[in-house]
C-alpha cells in the first residue's frame, strides 16, 4: 500500500439508454420516471481511479454533491474503483447550484478527506445531462491543483512526485493532437471518454482481481464506507453554495425553431423497388459513376 | 463615464501560428452584438481580443481585420502551447488590469470586462472553466445563440420575488442533448440584499461552426498592446514532453460519400448497424452517426460499440463538420446541430418512415420507410447496377 | 522480466483442475485464458464421469475440488437412465445400456460448461491466489520459446514473463503444440466433429416427460439414419431446464460426404422421437395492424413483448420448485395457486387482447461446435516437449469407445498427474524433460484412460452382449457372425480379446467403427424390430443465419484466421463444413468471413489458425 491519495468526483445522472428514459410531451426529460444510475464519464473516472489502486496500491475516496439518493452513484462507484471512503455532501441548502457552487462545496469536501493531502483528484470529462464539462475545472482551480484535461492515459512517477499524462486535444480544422505532459502532484485530471485503463503484467492482472473482489464485498456493504455531510458539517460559506452562490440561471427552455428549409426534397415510396432504383442509379451519378442502362 | 464592466473580451485559439477558425467566428458575432449594443445603448464599448503567443504579432494584425477594436498580446515562450494553470492565471490578469483597458479605452472605473467569450472545444471549454472560478463569475458552455437584451427578471434567490429590470445582459442559448431544445442562461447580479453580489464577466463558450466570421476588412483600425505577464514560478512545472499528431482512423475528408446512421436503428440496433456499414461498403462510403448515437442509448455488442458509437463519428456541430458529395441519413430526424454539420454536402437523402421529420427541409430525395425495409432494397438495386467503369478516385 | 513458478495455458477443466491441485499441494501457479472469463469459449456434449476403474486409479473432479464438488458446483441432473436407439424413418429400437453408462463410474452428471467452468475458474483462482498466483483471462499466449536457460511466454496482451515449468491445456487446436513443434496438427481421421444445440425446457416437464425424478437425468443417443450416414452418432441429455441435443460423427467421414454440420444436428430433430422429446409451448406474436397510427403500434409492440417475456418467465418458475418457493417466500406471491392463477391470466390477456397464438414448438438457445480428439488414434505417445506438458484435448486423449465418450474426466486426471509431476519437479529444481516429463510420461502411461485408449475391456464388452441379447442373431451374425459366437461365449470371449488387442486397435477399428456398424445395422435394427414413433408437429428449424445471430460475439477487426491455399481441395470442402459458414467461394477462390467464427477449428489443418486476441471472438453463455 503506497502512500498515493487519490479522491474521484461522480454524478448520480438519468439513465438514458433505451428502456430507462423517459420523456415528456414537450420533449424535456421526465426525470420522475427515469431510472438514476452512476453517470457514464463518472464511471470512467472510476475506473481511471481504480488503475492508480492496481499499480500504485492507492488509497480512494468517492465524493459526490447531490439527495440522499445520490448515495448510488457511490455505491456504483466503489464497485468500479474498490473504494476506500465514500463521502456524500447533502444539503437542502446546496440545491439548484450551477457549476461554480457546486464547485465550492465539492472543493471544501475534498479539502476536508485525509487531511486534505490529496495527490490526484479525478473526474469525468463532462456529465452526461448538464454537460457543461465545468465543474471539474471549476473545482480543480478553487483546490488549486493543476488541471489536465482529455487525458487518455497516466502514470504516476512515485518517486519524484510527478504525473506523467497524455491528452487529447482536438481542434476544429486541425489533425488531433495527443500531447505528452509531466506536472508536479497534486493534480486534477478529467479523464477523456475513450480512457481505458490497460494493465499489462501478469502482477497488475492478479493485483486487479484481488482489488475487484474486494470491490464486490466493499459494495454490497457500502453503507458501512458511507459519510455524509451537511452543509454545517462541511463548514461551507453560505453565500457562496447552492442557489445563492450561483452566478448563473436557467432563464428558459424553448424549442428550437425549424430553420427554414434550404432544400427541396423528392419524397420517394420505401417500398416501391422502381423508385428505389432511380434513387441508386441518381446516387452513382452524383459519386461520378457511369451508369449502363 | 465609464462603467465598472465594459467591453467584450474574446480568449483567442491558435495553433501552428494560424487562428483556429473559431477564433475568427467569436470575432465575428462578437462585433455583430457590438454594433447593436453601441447603438442601441448609445456606448462605445469595444471587442478586445485576447492572444497569449509566442511570436503571434502577425496574428494580432489579423483579428483587427477580422473585428477586434483592440488586441492585448501577451508574448513569451511559455506560451508555445497551451497549458490551463498559467493560461489562466495570465488571462485573469489581463482581465482585471486596468492599465490595458485604458490603452482603448476611458476606463477609469474598469474593473472587469462585461462580456467573454471562449471557444467551446478541448481547451477553451476548460480555460474558461478556470478563468471563470478565477473571476469568480458565471459561465455557460456550448452556446450556438447569443442576444443582449434589457430583461425584466422575478426569481426567488436573485431578486427575491421582486420584479427587477437587468439591462444589457447576455441571453447565451444552448442547445440541449437531444439537438431539439434550447436552454438559455443568464449570469446575473444578486439584487437580493442578502445576498448581494455582482457578477462579472457574463462569459459563454462558443460552438465552433455556428457564427461566421466577418468580411476580412484591411481597411479596420485598432490597438495591439502588449503586456509582459507576472509568472509565479510553480505555475510554469507543467511540462510538455511532446506531441504527436494522430489521424483520425475515421476519414471523411477524403470519401466521396458519407453514410449516417441515427437514433432510427433502435428496432433492432446491431442488425440496422450492420446493414448500414454494408451500404457504406457498397457505396465506399466513410459511416458516421448522430451526437445521440456516441452516448450509446442501444445495447449492441462491444465491437459494433466501439466501432461506431463513438465520438469520432459524430458529424454535427459537437463533431465533425463534412461536406461529400453524396451524404445519406438513416434514421436520422434531423436535429439543428447535426444539420448545421452536413448542409455543405452535396447530394443528400435521407431515409426515414416519418415525413414530418425536419431531415425532409434538408435533403434531396426523401425515401419514405424504415430503413431495415429500405436499405436492403437500395442495396440490392445498387449491386445490380454496379457501373461497369470504375469510379475513377 | 516477471517470473512464475508455473504457467498452465488455457482454462477449460482440465486448465483448472491443473490450477487447482498445484494449489492444493501448495505450489504457486498462474493461469492464462483467452477467453474473457474462463467458460467463455468451452463446449462440451456433455456428461461429467467420475470413475472407479477396476485396475489402477482415476483422479476424479471430487478428489481435486473436495465435497464441496458434489454439494455447490452447479451441475445440472445425475444421469440415471442411459438408452440407446437405433433409428430409421419414424421406427426406433431401444436398447436400455444404463448398464455401460454406470460400469465402474460413480456418477455421471449432466454440465454445461458456461457455468461449471465458471464455478471450477473461482475455486481455482481463490486457492491459487492464497498460494501467490491466480488466474489472468482475457490473455492470448502468442508464443513460448526458450532464451538462456529461461521459459519465456509472450502474449497479445501483456509484457512477457517467464515460467519454469508450463502445462498446456490449450484444448484440441492447441497453438502450443502447433508452434513449439511438439507433435503435429491433427487430421481429419483422427478427430470427431461434434455440434450440438441447448434447448429450452421447463424443469418440472423435463421431468414428466423423460420419466424422471427431480435429481435424476436421462441420457439418449441415437444411431442409424439420423447421422445422415456418417460415422457417429446423435445425443440428448437432460440439464435442470435444458437439453442439450446434438451429434458426434468422424471428421474424415464427412470429408468424404461433406454436409453442413447444422444439416447434422437438424437430422437428429426431425427424427419423431427426438422431435417429441424436444417440444415445448411457445407464443407467437401475431403481426401489428398497420393502420394503427405509429404510437399505438409502438405502444402494442412493447406491451406484448413485455406480457410474453412475463409469461415465459412465469411458467419457468411455475415448473420448478426452487422458483416457485423462491416467489412465495420473497412475498411476491402469496401461494403456488397463486402463481399459476397470474399465469393463466397473462396467457388470456395475450390471447384475447392480442390475439397471439401458443403452439407447439421447441425454442434453441445456443448453437456450438468443436472438434474432438480420438485417443484412440492421436493421443500423445510422450506427451511433453522440453518442459511443457500436455493435458486433456491438447495432448489428443479423448477417449471413445462405442457410444462411451469421455474428454472432461480424462482432462482432469491428466490434470492432476501433471500437477503431482510439477510439484515434484519444483521439489527438487529439475523441469527438463528428462526428468519432469518423462516422470509425467509414466503417470500417463499408468492412466485407465491409457489403458482404455489401447485396449478393448472385454468386461464393457459383456455389457454390449448382454444389452443386445434380444436382438436376433441373423441380423448382427450376418456381418460379424464369427465374431459374435465368439464374443457370446464367457470363455471365448477372454481368448478373443486377447487376441484382438495383440492386433492391435488400428487393424480392429475400420472393421468396428464402420458405416455398417454405425449406420446400417442399426437402421436394419430399427426396420425390423423398431416401433414406429409420431410426431405431433413440426419443429421450426432455424436458419444458420438464426443460430449465428444468437451467439454473443466480441469482434476484433483483424481475423485470427489466415488462409494459406485459396484453391486447394481441402479448403472449398470448409464451405460446406465449417459451422457458420464463414467461407465462400468467390470467382473459383476461398475467402473468409471471420466475424461469426466458433473456433472450432475444422480448418485448423490447411490455414494458419490461431484463437483470437484475447477477450475477442464467441462468447458461449452455456457452452
Amino acid at each position: 500500500m503506497s502512500d498515493l491519495k487519490i479522491a474521484v468526483i461522480v454524478k448520480l445522472e438519468p439513465d438514458f439508454s433505451e428502456g430507462n428514459v423517459s420523456y415528456n410531451a414537450d420533449g424535456t426529460l421526465n426525470r420522475a420516471e427515469t431510472k438514476s444510475i452512476l453517470g457514464p464519464h463518472s464511471a470512467v473516472a472510476s475506473s481511471a481511479a481504480f488503475y492508480a489502486k492496481v499499480k500504485y496500491g492507492a488509497r480512494i475516496a468517492v465524493t459526490t454533491m447531490g439527495p440522499p439518493i445520490a448515495d448510488t452513484a457511490l455505491q456504483q462507484a466503489q464497485l468500479l474503483c474498490d473504494a476506500d471512503e465514500l463521502h456524500l455532501y447533502s444539503d437542502r441548502m446546496f440545491a439548484g447550484a450551477d457549476t461554480l457552487a457546486t464547485a465550492e462545496v465539492l472543493k471544501t469536501g475534498i479539502s476536508k478527506v485525509e487531511g486534505g493531502k490529496m495527490d490526484i483528484v479525478f473526474s469525468g470529462h463532462r456529465a452526461s445531462d448538464g454537460e457543461t464539462g465545468q465543474t471539474g475545472p471549476q473545482t480543480a482551480w478553487k483546490l488549486g491543483f493543476t488541471f489536465l484535461g482529455n487525458v487518455i492515459d497516466y502514470n504516476v512517477d512515485m518517486q519524484n512526485r510527478v504525473v506523467r499524462a497524455r491528452r487529447m486535444i482536438s481542434l476544429q480544422g486541425f489533425y488531433d493532437v495527443i500531447e505528452e505532459v509531466e506536472a508536479p502532484l497534486p493534480v486534477f485530471i478529467a479523464i477523456d471518454p475513450s480512457y481505458k485503463a490497460s494493465f499489462n503484467t501478469v502482477s497488475q492482472r492478479l493485483a486487479f482481481e484481488k482489488y475487484q473482489k474486494e470491490a464486490k464485498e466493499r459494495a454490497q456493504n457500502y453503507k458501512q464506507y458511507l459519510k455524509i455531510f451537511n452543509a454545517q458539517q462541511l463548514g461551507v460559506d453560505p453565500k457562496l453554495v447552492g442557489l445563492p452562490g450561483s452566478p448563473t440561471i436557467v432563464y428558459k427552455v424553448e424549442r428550437i425553431p425549424k430553420a427554414k428549409a434550404s432544400r427541396k426534397a423528392e419524397v420517394v415510396d420505401g417500398s416501391s423497388r422502381d423508385q428505389i432504383a432511380k434513387v441508386a442509379a441518381k446516387m452513382y451519378e452524383v459519386l461520378g459513376g457511369m451508369v449502363i442502362k | 463615464m465609464s462603467a465598472k464592466y465594459e467591453h467584450l473580451y474574446v480568449v483567442i485559439e491558435h495553433e501552428d501560428g494560424k487562428p483556429v477558425p473559431v477564433s475568427l467566428e467569436m470575432l465575428g458575432e462578437a462585433r455583430r452584438l457590438m454594433n447593436g449594443f453601441n447603438k442601441k445603448y448609445s456606448a462605445n464599448e469595444k471587442v478586445v481580443a485576447l492572444v497569449l503567443g509566442n511570436n503571434m504579432r502577425r496574428l494580432c494584425e489579423e483579428l483587427i481585420f477580422y473585428g477586434a477594436d483592440a488586441v492585448i498580446y501577451v508574448d513569451s515562450p511559455e506560451f508555445q502551447y497551451s497549458r490551463n494553470l498559467v493560461d489562466t492565471k495570465v488571462i485573469s490578469q489581463v482581465a482585471t488590469n486596468k492599465e490595458l483597458a485604458k490603452k482603448f479605452s476611458d476606463a477609469s472605473n474598469f474593473i472587469k470586462p462585461r462580456y467573454m467569450f471562449f471557444a467551446a472545444d478541448n481547451i477553451g471549454r476548460q480555460l474558461s472553466s478556470t478563468v471563470l472560478a478565477d473571476l469568480e463569475s458565471g459561465l455557460a458552455s456550448d452556446i450556438n445563440k447569443l442576444v443582449i437584451e434589457d430583461l425584466e427578471i422575478k426569481h426567488e434567490h436573485k431578486t427575491k420575488g421582486q420584479a427587477v429590470k437587468y439591462e444589457k445582459t447576455l441571453e447565451m442559448y444552448r442547445p440541449d442533448f437531444s439537438g431539439f431544445l434550447w436552454t438559455t442562461i443568464l449570469c446575473l447580479d444578486n439584487r437580493n440584499p442578502a445576498i448581494e453580489r455582482e457578477y462579472h464577466p457574463q462569459a459563454c463558450s462558443i460552438i465552433p461552426g455556428v457564427f461566421l466570421p466577418i468580411e476580412r476588412d484591411t481597411s479596420r483600425r485598432g490597438v495591439i498592446t502588449d503586456y509582459i505577464p507576472k509568472f509565479d514560478e510553480r505555475d510554469l512545472r507543467v511540462k510538455v514532453l511532446d506531441r504527436k499528431i494522430v489521424k483520425s482512423a475515421v476519414d471523411f475528408d477524403s470519401c466521396k460519400a458519407i453514410v449516417s446512421f441515427g437514433r432510427g436503428i433502435k428496432d433492432s440496433s446491431e442488425q440496422n448497424i450492420k446493414m448500414v456499414a454494408d451500404l457504406a461498403q457498397a457505396l465506399e462510403a466513410e459511416v458516421g452517426v448522430s451526437l445521440p448515437i456516441s452516448k450509446k442509448p442501444f445495447a449492441v455488442s462491444e465491437g459494433v460499440s466501439s466501432t461506431y458509437m463513438i465520438p469520432d463519428r459524430v458529424i454535427g456541430t459537437s463533431g465533425r463538420k463534412v461536406a461529400p458529395l453524396l451524404y445519406i441519413a438513416a434514421g436520422i430526424s434531423g436535429a439543428m446541430q447535426h444539420i448545421a454539420g452536413m448542409k455543405e454536402s452535396g447530394f443528400v437523402v435521407a431515409i426515414n418512415p416519418d415525413e414530418n421529420s425536419p431531415i425532409k427541409d434538408e435533403c434531396d430525395i426523401f425515401i419514405k420507410g424504415r430503413m431495415e425495409d429500405v436499405i436492403p432494397l437500395l442495396l440490392e438495386e445498387l449491386r445490380k447496377q454496379k457501373p461497369a467503369i470504375e469510379v475513377k478516385k | 522480466m516477471e517470473s512464475y513458478e508455473v504457467a498452465i495455458i488455457g482454462g477449460g477443466s482440465a486448465g483448472l483442475a491443473a490450477l487447482k491441485q498445484l494449489s492444493n499441494l501448495g505450489k504457486q501457479a498462474i493461469l492464462i485464458e483467452a477467453g474473457k472469463k474462463a467458460g467463455t469459449k468451452n463446449v462440451s456434449g456433455g456428461i461429467l464421469y467420475s470413475k472407479k476403474p477396476k485396475r489402477g486409479r482415476a483422479y476424479n473432479v471430487e478428489d481435486v475440488y473436495g465435497s464441496v464438488f458434489l454439494s455447490d458446483a452447479p451441475i445440472e441432473r445425475r444421469i440415471t437412465q442411459y438408452m440407446l436407439h437405433a433409428t430409421s424413418g419414424n421406427k426406433v429400437f431401444t436398447m436400455d445400456l444404463t448398464a455401460a453408462h454406470e460400469y465402474q463410474a460413480n456418477f455421471g452428471y449432466s454440465v454445461l460448461l458456461g457455468k461449471l467452468n465458471s464455478w471450477f475458474a473461482k475455486q481455482a483462482g481463490e486457492s491459487a491466489e492464497k498460494q501467490g498466483g491466480g488466474i489472468v483471462s482475457g490473455v492470448h499466449v502468442r508464443s513460448v520459446s526458450w532464451q538462456d536457460g529461461k521459459t519465456v511466454i509472450e502474449t497479445d496482451e501483456l509484457e512477457p514473463f517467464e515460467a519454469k515449468a508450463v502445462i498446456a491445456a490449450d484444448g484440441v487446436n492447441s497453438e502450443i503444440a502447433e508452434m513449439t513443434g511438439a507433435r503435429n496438427k491433427f487430421t481429419p481421421e483422427q478427430l470427431y466433429q461434434g455440434v450440438k444445440v441447448i434447448v429450452k425446457m421447463p424443469e418440472e416437464i423435463i421431468e414428466e416427460r423423460f420419466g424422471i425424478g427431480q435429481e435424476d437425468g436421462a441420457a439418449h443417443l441415437y444411431a442409424g439414419d439420423v447421422t445422415l450416414n456418417h460415422i457417429g452418432g446423435g445425443f440428448l441429455y437432460t440439464n435442470r431446464d435444458t437439453l442439450s441435443v446434438g451429434a458426434v460423427y468422424h471428421y474424415d467421414s464427412l470429408m468424404q460426404r461433406p454436409a453442413e454440420p447444422y444439416t447434422l444436428v437438424n437430422a437428429l430433430l426431425k427424427n419423431p422421437m427426438v422431435a417429441e422429446f424436444v417440444k415445448d409451448e411457445v407464443a407467437v406474436k401475431e403481426e401489428i395492424d398497420r393502420n394503427l397510427p405509429k404510437e399505438e403500434q409502438l405502444r402494442v409492440r412493447f406491451a406484448v413483448s413485455k406480457l410474453v417475456k412475463t409469461w415465459n418467465e412465469l411458467r419457468d418458475a411455475y415448473h420448478s420448485p426452487s422458483a416457485r418457493k423462491r416467489l412465495v417466500e420473497g412475498g411476491k406471491y402469496k401461494s403456488e395457486e397463486e402463481i399459476k392463477a397470474r399465469l393463466d391470466s397473462v396467457r388470456s390477456e395475450l390471447e384475447g387482447k392480442y390475439r397471439t397464438k401458443f403452439v407447439t414448438d421447441y425454442v434453441e438457445l445456443e448453437y456450438a461446435a468443436k472438434l474432438v480428439p480420438d485417443g484412440k488414434r492421436c493421443a500423445m505417445r510422450k506427451p511433453y516437449y522440453k518442459n511443457i506438458l500436455f493435458i486433456g484435448d491438447a495432448a489428443g486423449r479423448g477417449v471413445f469407445i462405442g457410444p462411451r465418450i469421455e474428454g472432461l474426466n480424462v482432462g482432469i486426471d491428466d490434470a492432476v498427474r501433471a500437477a503431482n509431476a510439477v510439484a515434484r519437479a519444483i521439489d527438487r529444481n529439475d523441469f527438463s524433460s528428462n526428468s519432469m516429463g518423462e516422470h509425467y510420461s509414466q503417470m500417463i502411461e499408468e492412466s485407465p484412460f491409457t489403458r482404455d485408449m489401447k485396449e478393448i475391456d472385454k468386461d464393457y464388452l459383456k455389457i454390449f452382449l448382454d444389452a443386445a441379447k434380444d436382438v436376433p442373431k441373423d441380423i448382427i451374425g450376418q456381418r460379424y457372425g464369427m465374431v459374435f459366437k465368439l464374443m457370446s461365449s464367457g470363455t471365448l470371449r477372454g481368448l478373443a480379446v486377447g487376441f484382438a488387442n495383440i492386433l492391435g486397435y488400428d487393424r480392429l477399428l475400420p472393421l468396428v467403427e464402420s458405416e455398417d456398424t454405425y449406420v446400417q445395422v442399426p437402421i436394419e435394427l430399427a426396420e425390423k424390430m423398431g416401433k414406429p414413433v409420431v410426431a405431433t408437429y413440426e419443429p421450426t428449424l432455424p436458419t444458420i443465419a438464426q443460430r449465428v445471430a444468437q451467439l454473443k460475439y466480441d469482434d476484433d477487426r483483424i481475423s485470427h484466421i489466415k488462409v494459406l491455399d485459396h484453391e486447394s481441395e481441402f479448403m472449398k470442402k470448409m464451405v460446406k463444413l465449417c459451422p457458420t459458414n464463414c467461407y465462400s467461394m468467390e470467382d473459383g477462390e476461398i475467402t473468409l468471413q471471420h466475424e461469426a467464427c466458433i473456433e472450432c477449428g475444422t480448418c485448423a489443418k490447411e490455414t494458419e489458425w490461431r484463437h483470437p486476441r484475447g477477450e475477442k471472438g464467441v462468447n458461449y453463455q452455456y457452452g
